[in-house]
């Protein structure tokens, strides 16, 4: 026997494979990690419809800034570059309740001493400030405003001799001439909750309720929120959710099995005359049928026409967080997307109102009607949108549109309110 | 002899069967869709007109070039190196069983199979990113050390099934433990290394949740992570993303059908012992 038997050449080539493979390997991600941190401006965008634009932007910057190197960030997760201490140096996305609690912590920096902050339009500052604010500081810009009311086709409305309802009564009015006319009036999609809470629900308490100041209350009372107290979701809902609940009647019989994308599809197709969606819901009919005719209308709550407001969100805001080393260049990038030429164009090609008081009126066929709204400053915030996510309201608003006692869910809400309020 | 036919299985399997294929089946079509026939409403109809439209965008959307390398690399590593280390120290483990600090190291690493990722995310973002680790190199860290657990005790399980005879006979050749263990042991693991470094593989390459929160610069994030783009609510272009998801379940889907056979025997084995 041998002392030592040579080793098999089939077993020895395969380790120094393993080996290799394995020390390549390393040696390649400790490459990418020593670059791992540019020392550039990173843009964080999150709106994936506008990827491609925000990429010629970017281009553009840089052929007019070659001295301030930006990256383009869209899929960062800033919970996790918050705790690490190295957001991303800019960020442009939706105003909502996640980006709120930065603001809320005094994460973002004051943009306050920036001239583009004199340019917004004084009358969004309410609703910036009701989502989240820190005292003494202008922490978000707006940069993009999404201005929803009732979608209609309005071809369907002209060969049925309607019009474009103004009140209450005339809504139902069109509806009930709708269907007796073989038409369904309202398009539902109820298996996907957010299309319930942004549409029906949104457009009902914000036609009847000041959101703003139900909201400010609501904040203000807290945990004492409740039966009895002097606003609660019971009380001052219960209107808007009954009325709802008429406009749920009229919806197509398998509204309860329908999601977005088919009531976009059944939109286009002309199976139905009004869709309670946003703007962005023209993108996706235009996919189907280009060339439809549609029109949008604020969903009217009284019998005054004067009452009638559309439901607005701040799609896009710009945001430096406190931390960021590269606090120059990320501003120097906000001056150049809050140009006028450059912003104007953003909103007018992505179906945004303008949020600036220079801003132009809009020129969209669909959004010309909401112009005077606007202008006028009658709009709210979606109430949906102020709830915390932690509360599911959207799926409160599923319940009750398929069957659910409303005064029943209506106090869950109070309840859910009061016990966050009471937690934090 | 006639061949009898168990029908309730069968009919099980074939249900089974066609809940892989359809959605497989839908995900394939889809790709090669207009965005126009793609948001029609029918997902099970072929594709007319054919389109590489959707491909096309979904790789120039997501870089795929180059978020496909960092997945490669970031899988390579993490397999390799949950093979090596799981193997070692489960042959360690199994023939020092009697030794007390082997036995509760053992019991140790199955404890961390009752740690989830989401319940030391925050801790573990902020030590990466203090030791420099917010990188590809510390998610496939990461990774081995996620999978150590569970291929660990597949190993230990596996090692018992080895004749510790072999090993005698290579001691009294002169063997150290390092030889015995990479030139004995190692070669006969071979089959439970196959279904480590598939449950390895699957476990790394398919990861959202380690690297979109590990990895700080976002040229250098993983496929599953670029993919979350086609995410939106407010807008659906199926053909772009079925076109991404194709292209990122094409390398698990090829490695499975020429690795299943021991998939297969590896799990059974590991059951069994």
């Amino acid at each position: 026997m041998p002392a030592r038997t040579p080793s098999p050449p089939k077993g020895l080539s395969r380790r120094s494979f393993l080996g290799a493979g394995l020390v390549g390997a390393g040696l390649a991600l400790t490459g990418c990690g020593s670059l791992g941190r540019p020392a550039e401006v990173s843009f964080y965008q999150s709106k994936p419809e506008v990827i491609g634009y925000f990429d010629e932007l970017l281009a553009r910057f840089r052929d007019e800034r070659p001295g301030v190197r930006v990256s383009h960030d869209v899929t960062s997760d800033l919970s996790a570059g918050f705790a690490r201490g190295a957001p991303p140096d800019l960020g442009c996305s939706n105003y909502n309740f996640e980006i709120a609690r930065f603001v809320d912590h005094g994460a973002l920096s004051d943009l306050g001493d920036m001239p583009e902050a004199g340019r917004i339009n004084p009358d969004l500052l309410p609703l910036v400030e009701l989502t989240a604010s820190y005292p003494g500081r202008t922490s978000v810009l707006p940069y993009s405003l999404m201005a929803a009311g009732v979608l209609y086709n309005r071809a369907t409305f002209a060969e049925h001799g309607l019009e474009a309802p103004t009140t209450w009564s005339e809504l139902v009015e069109v509806c009930d001439a709708l269907t007796a006319a073989g038409v369904t009036p309202i398009y539902g999609t109820f298996a996907e909750p957010w299309t319930i809470g942004q549409g029906i629900l949104d457009y009902t308490v914000g036609g009847l309720v000041d959101v703003t100041a139900f909201f400010e209350a609501l904040q203000e009372q807290g945990a004492d929120t409740g039966p009895g107290s002097p606003v609660s979701f019971e009380k001052d809902f219960r209107e808007p959710v009954e009325r709802m609940l008429t406009l749920v009647g009229y919806t197509n019989a398998d509204a309860a099995g329908r999601g977005y994308g088919d009531g976009n599809l059944a939109f286009a197709r002309g199976e139905a005359a009004m869709y309670l969606q946003g703007p962005w819901a023209l993108t996706e009919i235009a996919k189907t049928s280009p060339d439809l005719d549609v029109g949008i209308f604020p969903l009217p709550m009284t019998d005054d026409p004067a009452d009638r407001k559309v439901r607005v969100n701040v799609d896009l805001a710009l945001w430096v967080p406190d931390v960021s080393p590269r606090q120059d260049g990320a501003r120097e990038l906000v001056s150049f997307l809050m140009r006028p030429e450059i912003i104007d164009a953003y909103n007018a090609d992505n179906l945004g109102f303008g949020v600036t008081t220079d801003a132009p009126p809009v020129t969209h066929p669909a959004l010309v009607e909401l112009q005077e709204y606007y202008d006028g400053a009658r709009f709210y915030l979606g109430p949906s949108q102020l709830v915390p996510e932690s509360i599911p309201v959207h799926n409160y608003a599923q319940a009750i549109v398929t069957g659910a006692d409303p005064g029943e869910v209506l106090r869950t809400l109070d309840a859910d309110w009061a016990r966050l309020a009471r937690r934090s | 002899m006639t061949r009898r036919i168990n029908v309730p299985v069968t009919a099980a399997l074939l249900a089974c069967t066609l809940a892989v294929l359809v959605p497989l089946y839908v995900t394939v079509t889809m790709a090669f869709k207009t965005t126009t026939q793609s948001v029609d409403g029918n997902a099970f109809s072929l594709p007319a007109p054919f389109s590489l439209d959707g491909l096309a965008e979904a790789w120039r959307l997501t870089g795929f070039p180059r978020a496909f390398t960092v997945s490669l690399l970031v899988t390579l590593v993490s397999v390799v190196g949950t093979i090596l280390l799981s193997s070692a120290a489960s042959y360690a483990i199994a023939r020092n069983w009697d030794r007390r600090l082997f036995r509760w190291s053992f019991f140790y690493l199955l404890g961390a199979m009752f740690l989830p990722f989401p319940v030391l995310a925050l801790s573990q973002v902020r030590l990466t990113g203090l030791a420099g680790l917010d990188n590809p190199a510390g998610v496939a860290i990461l990774h081995v050390m996620f999978q150590l657990s569970f291929s660990t005790l597949l190993y230990t399980a596996f090692l018992r099934s080895v004749p510790a005879e072999l090993e005698e006979s290579a001691r009294l050749d002169g063997a150290t433990t390092w030889q015995t263990f990479w030139r004995l042991v190692f070669p006969l693991l071979a089959p439970m290394s196959a279904t480590v470094g598939i449950f390895a593989f699957l476990a790394s390459w398919n990861d959202f949740m380690m690297p979109s929160l590990i990895t700080a610069d976002p040229a250098l994030q993983t496929l599953p992570v670029v993919q979350k783009i086609f995410q939106s609510q407010f807008s659906s272009n199926y053909n772009v993303a079925f076109g991404s998801y194709l292209m990122a379940m094409a390398p698990a889907i090829v490695v499975y059908l020429f690795t299943q056979r021991w998939v297969m025997s590896g799990v059974t084995q590991g059951a069994v012992k």
